[in-house]
């Protein structure tokens, strides 16, 4: 019986891979470069290296799971040109005018340029017929303009179409009377019709919603076709997941139904596979921090899971599909530093990323970057990936000596500079996703993994005022091992706006059968039993006027004036911690429902976290020097793989793996857990 | 001593995230809508010499609160409130406006300043929303305050708050907006004295004076030397106040570039209005505005991206004098003149600064824009229940040297339009069209952006009420630009009852099943629509944004008969056009178009003296 499960996570520069034997708990994981021309490329051979490592063959494999957005967010590139769009009349020019806001700054709007819409404004075709809010109809649909529309892109050769009516989240019969029409008028055509993509009200929110996921509908098809019939040469059947951004996972074979969810997969694994170290580590809220080249990610995990918002965006384009709530900063391995005009020391947003990287790659890098001043520092070791790639120390103290002289600083004090700049640029995404929420970040643990994660994590305990930093094992490949910990997880929301005092239980029960049905038919399709189906009722209520909603949890049962209740009580609580108030006693205060959701979960054995032998006490491999700030000093450096349980690293010392290293600054010590992670915490001063 | 440059850049970003942090949270805290929804609040952080020390939008002044209660006096977990325009020191423009002020301490001592405020709801006066279009006198728009210590030591002032809240029709959330203020700006306070703690008072002051010094030093380099030396003028205007009938309420600047500063001269500018678009500014040097009209400087960079990373900060300040006309002006009213609607003359002078950086720059300016404009509904809901409907639509951007001007956008960042979906839910209409108002942007090589055409049709009877500029005089176009179309309303088009609404509307009756057409301002062109590219002129017919007649009159390109979905153009016919359009040209054209409606109110004129370079 097959028995390993892969996790392949393809980035911009590597892709990593994970695999766990269920049967002997039995974990590898490895890297590969990825091959951004075929990414079916590297994927392969990143599957027949990690196979060979356990030693398997491809008739082993149970299941391989795959996340990215890197591949994925090339295939929206320059795609975009070929999409038509159909919307309701009136509503032409719905695109044009998006939600009148200009980002950022007072008087911004005199000189910002508006970047291109997804669809021109001469691909977009309007059809009678109008809905009111409650999906009863106000004028039929028009045939005739329907038919003059399909016929218009395909004479124009448009063979990918979005459709978005106004209220179609309420009543679908006219958008799926226009996807008859498609079909029959213009049968070439790659169709996504907003009420099968989004079932929510915002008219222009739901719009590029459904263009985006008509958009990616053909290159992702594509895209998972082609590594699935790739997986076909290690064995045949090989069950295929897809990652999507709502911390969840798909079957390729679902793909083609809800490609957009599939987009931005890439932020949503590590977030994830932190949540679990985490939890197993006893900690049940953390913030996470994963470090690449390019860029930093940062993420909120309260009670086990990662927050999700429907405020994300695609590239440019809003996108209200649910997705693990990420921020990203431009603070990462190799991000540039750099003199502003105004003689100030820059760091990021720009990256020298991978081609040409760092100046200490020897690859053509021309600028100091954050890797650079790592290694003048000694903080990393003169090689990366356990001494596969050698990296030039000369190179990387000579460019940073160059911008050293024009601040009047030494080498080593302009080094340390580059990473404390950094660090707060790190420290202050952190802040953000914190404030947002009303949390404290002082009361948090950090899970801090990826490439370059861990390297400054003493200085954001600092920072910050954080509780500790957790470093799980093999923190580069967290990501990839966040891929196996996912269950098949699928949202459906319809928008029925409804008062509370006049709400008819009735009607609630009859939409959230409806979505059940729809979630369990997925998870059908997904290969689960019935009695394996779980489903997770939500539901966003507001004050009657607010313009904005907050999520609560619908208990199971039936739905009963009681339970109803039950939930407007919840409602008033869940506003009451956000906001800091509530409405609860106010009369004069109604309160509405808006939005009902239904999650269709098909649990997947997460795989036996790994455990740590017993240490027998921490024994340093060798010393390098290494400058913590304070000069020149010899620093024990440790061989992470060594370490077992309770041992203990205290600081000045360097702890090394594979793909990733812990700087640990003096005033710090380093525990191994009983899952192999390192805690970091400040030391008490006794 | 001279600051280091790497704490520079951890203290610059560490002000910008308290900043936001403080923004955050009274965004997440507060009631009203026009905070919550509107994105009509700011925070900004100033060092103990009162200096504006973040830079990403205009904030409110410390100025005031130092004068009446003097920095050695304040005490931890004080906290300072006014919202009296004519006590403000220019900082506040009107009563709505709540200010909150927190001092930050360090070693007992005052080191810095968190200050936010808010547009609040309701705060009295003779009408709800405390924004009477037809006030006479500051006694009409709500209760006044001047700064007053709001908590002692960490102790509310309850008088203070029960004669505030008494005072307002919306007296739970006043109260719950102030809370939010208050903990937003202490929170900040005790990040920044975090900051001071960490690195100590000489360190981060010497960073403060470094950040400002950055700020004078990339004026100086990027924007001011773009200007050539010389004195420049030129005048812009509102057209009415709400009590005088329409008129030209002049609003005019004469600059003079000088080696190491601009003068900002107002003198010329109008007598004070009965009605309230006054704008108290004559104050503290007039550092309210000097901070609220350099992000225009910004459009001399050299990129729209650049344009985007120049903060203005109290850096700007010593770059820029004021220059003030007597007491009695627009600019300078004498209390208790009205006010509250004063953003007709603020939001104007963007325009006119604009203006007359264009002359000095040879047209290197974007055209006009007018982005800010209160149109709503209200009456009795379909279950009988009262409602107000009130929105801000926003208009078209001006042409711009690099790019045609940006439809239906807002000058307030990140506020938003209601969507369609969301208003049929709550308010007894349809809006049966939400799209762009056809040749509403005005022609140039760089068209200005479209308005908003939006049709709603009423399911009951309901009262319309409007309050806005622009409705005789069209945003301007220059060097060779056209005026855009300014906004209008008619209720009932093409139907028996079809009349047009004065753009000042209080209770306008609308029966049930007629529809109200809004049309906004279309920005303003950039130079000669006659050199426009007959391509993008047909792309712009293709997007539905030109007709084939404005093709014809504003660009001189003529189509050939066809679709709209593919149309070509005649290009013997268009060049011949074109050249009889140019023949018929005297050479003395105006610098600025300011549309037809000029005339009706200058008397025929069809352009001020101002208007030639």
């Amino acid at each position: 019986m097959p028995l390993i499960r892969i996790g392949i996570d393809t980035g911009g520069t590597f892709t990593d891979v994970v695999a766990v034997d269920e049967e002997t708990g039995r974990q590898a994981s490895t890297k590969t470069p990825s091959t951004p021309t075929d990414p079916a490329e590297g994927f392969m051979t990143g599957v027949r290296k990690i196979l060979a490592l356990l030693d398997a063959r491809g008739q082993d494999v149970a299941a391989v799971v795959h996340g990215t957005t890197v591949a994925t967010n090339r295939l929206l590139e320059g795609k975009v040109g070929d999409l038509g769009f159909v919307t309701t009349e009136g509503y032409a020019h719905v695109l044009e005018i998006a939600r009148q806001s200009v980002p950022d700054g007072y008087g911004n709007s005199y000189f910002w340029v508006k970047p291109p819409r997804i669809v021109p404004a001469d691909l977009v075709r309007t059809v009678g017929g109008r809905l009111a809010y409650d999906g009863s109809e106000l004028r039929p649909f028009d045939a005739d303009e329907a038919v003059a529309a399909a016929r218009f892109f395909r004479d124009r050769g448009i063979t990918t179409i979005g459709v978005c009516f106004l209220h179609s989240y309420a009543n679908p019969e006219h958008e799926l009377r226009m996807r008859d029409v498609l079909a029959r008028e213009h049968p070439d055509a790659v169709v996504s019709i907003s009420a099968e993509v989004l079932r929510e009200y915002r008219e222009y929110e739901r719009s590029v919603t459904t263009l985006v996921d008509a958009a990616v509908k053909p290159s992702i098809a594509r895209y998972v076709g082609a590594i699935a019939a790739r997986l076909a040469e290690i064995a045949a059947d090989v069950p295929f997941y897809v990652m999507k951004s709502n911390g969840g996972v798909l079957s390729a074979d679902e793909v083609a139904r809800q490609p957009i969810s599939t987009v931005l997969s890439g932020p949503a694994a590590g977030a994830l596979g932190a949540a679990v170290v985490a939890e197993a580590a006893g900690f049940g809220s953390v913030l996470t921090l994963d470090g690449g080249g390019t860029s930093t990610d940062v993420a909120v995990v309260v009670d086990g899971h990662p927050a999700l918002t429907t405020e994300g965006s695609v590239g440019a384009y809003p996108s209200k599909i649910p997705m693990i709530d990420v921020v990203t900063v431009g603070a990462g391995g190799g991000s540039v530093a750099w003199l502003s005009p105004e003689g100030t020391l820059k760091v990021g947003p720009r990256s020298a990323g991978a081609d040409p990287g760092p100046l200490c790659y020897g690859s053509g890098g021309a600028e100091p970057t954050v890797t650079d001043a790592h290694l003048l520092l000694g903080r990393i070791p003169p090689h990366l990936l356990g001494g596969e790639i050698p990296l030039d120390v000369t190179a990387a103290r000579d460019g940073i000596a160059a911008l050293a002289a024009s601040l009047g600083l030494s080498a080593e004090r302009c080094a340390e500079g580059i990473l404390e700049i950094s660090a707060w640029n790190q420290a202050n995404a952190l802040r953000q996703v914190t404030v947002t929420r009303g949390l404290d970040v002082r009361d948090f643990h950090l899970v801090s993994f990826g490439g370059s994660g861990s390297l400054l994590a003493c200085r954001l305990v600092d920072v910050l005022g954080l509780a500790g930093v957790l470093v799980p094992p093999d923190p580069g490949n967290l990501s990839a091992y966040g891929l196996l910990t996912v269950d098949v997880r699928n949202d459906y929301v319809r928008t029925a706006v409804a008062r509370h005092a006049v709400l008819d239980p009735g009607a609630v029960a009859k939409t959230f059968d409806d979505l059940t049905a729809e979630a369990s038919a997925a998870l059908e399709r997904e290969g689960f039993p019935e009695p394996a189906r779980r489903f997770v009722r939500t539901a966003d209520l507001r004050y009657f006027g607010q313009a904005y909603e907050v999520r609560v949890d619908v208990p199971d049962g039936p739905v009963t004036a009681a339970l109803a209740d039950t939930v407007a009580a919840a409602f008033h609580a869940a506003h009451r911690r956000l906001y800091g108030y509530d409405f609860a006693g106010d009369a004069r205060q109604e309160v509405e429902w808006v939005n009902l959701r239904v999650t269709g979960v098909g649990p997947i054995a997460r795989p036996a976290l790994r455990t740590a032998p017993p240490g027998t006490g921490a024994t340093p491999r060798t010393t390098r020097r290494v400058d913590f700030g304070a000069g020149w000093a010899d620093a024990p450096i440790y061989d992470r793989a060594a370490l077992g349980a309770g041992d203990t690293v205290t600081g000045p010392a360097v702890v090394e793996e594979f793909g990733s290293t812990v700087p640990v600054h003096p005033g710090f010590r380093a525990v191994v857990d009983d899952h192999a992670n390192l805690l970091i915490t400040r030391e008490v001063v006794a | 001593m001279s600051a280091d440059p790497i704490l520079v850049e951890i203290v610059e970003g560490y002000l910008t995230s308290v900043e936001k942090e403080v923004e955050t949270a009274i965004g997440r805290t507060s009631r009203s809508p026009m905070i919550r929804d509107a994105h009509d609040y700011r925070a900004g952080i100033h060092d103990r010499r009162l200096r504006k020390l973040t830079g990403r939008s205009y904030s409110a002044l410390v100025n005031p609160v130092v004068r009446d209660y003097p920095i050695e006096t304040m005490r931890p977990g004080d906290v300072f409130f006014h919202n009296d325009v004519y006590l403000s020191e220019g900082g506040i423009g009107h009563l709505p406006d709540l200010c909150v002020t927190a001092p930050v301490f360090h070693d007992g001592e005052v080191v810095a300043f968190v200050q936010a405020f808010g547009h609040h709801d309701d705060i009295g006066g003779t009408v709800p929303g405390s924004m009477p279009s037809r006030a006479t006198s500051v006694f009409e728009e709500g209760l006044m305050v001047p700064p007053i210590k709001l908590w002692d030591q960490g102790v509310p002032n309850e008088a203070a708050l029960k004669i505030m809240t008494r005072n307002s029709r919306m007296p739970e959330s006043l109260a719950a907006d102030l809370d939010a203020e208050c903990a937003a700006c202490l929170m900040g306070a005790r990040r920044l004295a975090e900051l001071f703690q960490r690195y100590g008072r000489a360190d981060v002051e010497a960073c403060f004076d470094a950040i400002l010094d950055k700020t004078t030093e990339t004026f100086r380099r990027e924007i001011l030397a773009k200007i050539p030396a010389g004195t420049y003028v030129w005048e812009d205007y509102a057209e009415h106040d709400g009590v005088d009938e329409p008129k030209l309420h002049t609003q005019r600047i004469t600059l003079t570039k000088l080696d190491d500063r601009l003068v900002i001269d107002f003198n010329g500018t109008g007598p004070q209005a009965k009605g309230p678009i006054n704008h108290a500014g004559d104050y503290a040097d007039g550092a309210f505005l000097k901070k609220w009209l350099a992000p225009i400087l910004r459009n001399l960079a050299d990129s729209p991206e650049r344009m985007a990373e120049l903060e203005v900060n109290e850096g700007v300040v010593p770059l820029i004098e004021l220059r003030f006309p007597p007491p009695g002006t627009l600019l300078t009213p004498v209390f208790p003149a009205p006010t509250n609607a004063r953003t007709f003359v603020i939001l104007r002078l963007l325009g006119v600064l604009a203006g007359v950086l264009a002359k000095a720059v040879d047209g290197r300016m974007p055209a006009d824009q007018e982005t800010i404009r209160y149109t709503g509904v209200y009456g009795d809901d379909l279950d009988g229940r009262p409602y107000l409907m009130r929105e801000v639509l926003g208009g078209g951007s001006g042409g711009r040297y690099y790019a045609d001007g940006e439809d239906t956008i807002h000058v307030v960042p990140d506020s938003r339009n209601l969507p369609t979906e969301f208003s049929e839910s709550r308010f007894p209409f349809v809006v049966e069209r939400l799209g762009l108002a056809l040749d509403s942007g005005g022609p140039g090589r760089y068209r200005g952006g479209l308005g908003y055409e939006k049709h709603v049709r009423m399911l009951r009877d309901a009262h319309f009420m409007s309050i806005a500029d622009r409705s005789i005089l069209a945003c301007w176009g220059v060097a060779g630009g056209r005026a855009g179309l300014p906004f209008s309303v008619t209720i009932d088009p093409g139907g028996p009852g079809e009349r047009d609404v004065d753009a000042l509307a209080d209770a306008e009756p609308v029966r049930a099943g007629e529809v109200i057409r809004i049309r906004t301002t279309g920005g303003g062109g950039w130079g000669d629509p006659l050199d426009r590219p007959v391509d993008e002129v047909l792309r712009d017919v293709r997007w539905r944004k030109v007709s084939a007649e404005g093709a014809r009159a504003d660009y001189g390109v003529v189509l050939r008969p066809g679709s709209v979905d593919d149309p070509a153009a005649d290009e013997a016919a268009t060049a011949s056009l074109r050249a009889s359009l140019r023949a018929a040209r005297t050479g003395d054209e105006p610098f600025f178009d300011r549309g037809p409606g000029y005339a009706r109110l200058a008397g025929g004129a069809t352009s001020a003296a101002v208007d030639h370079r």
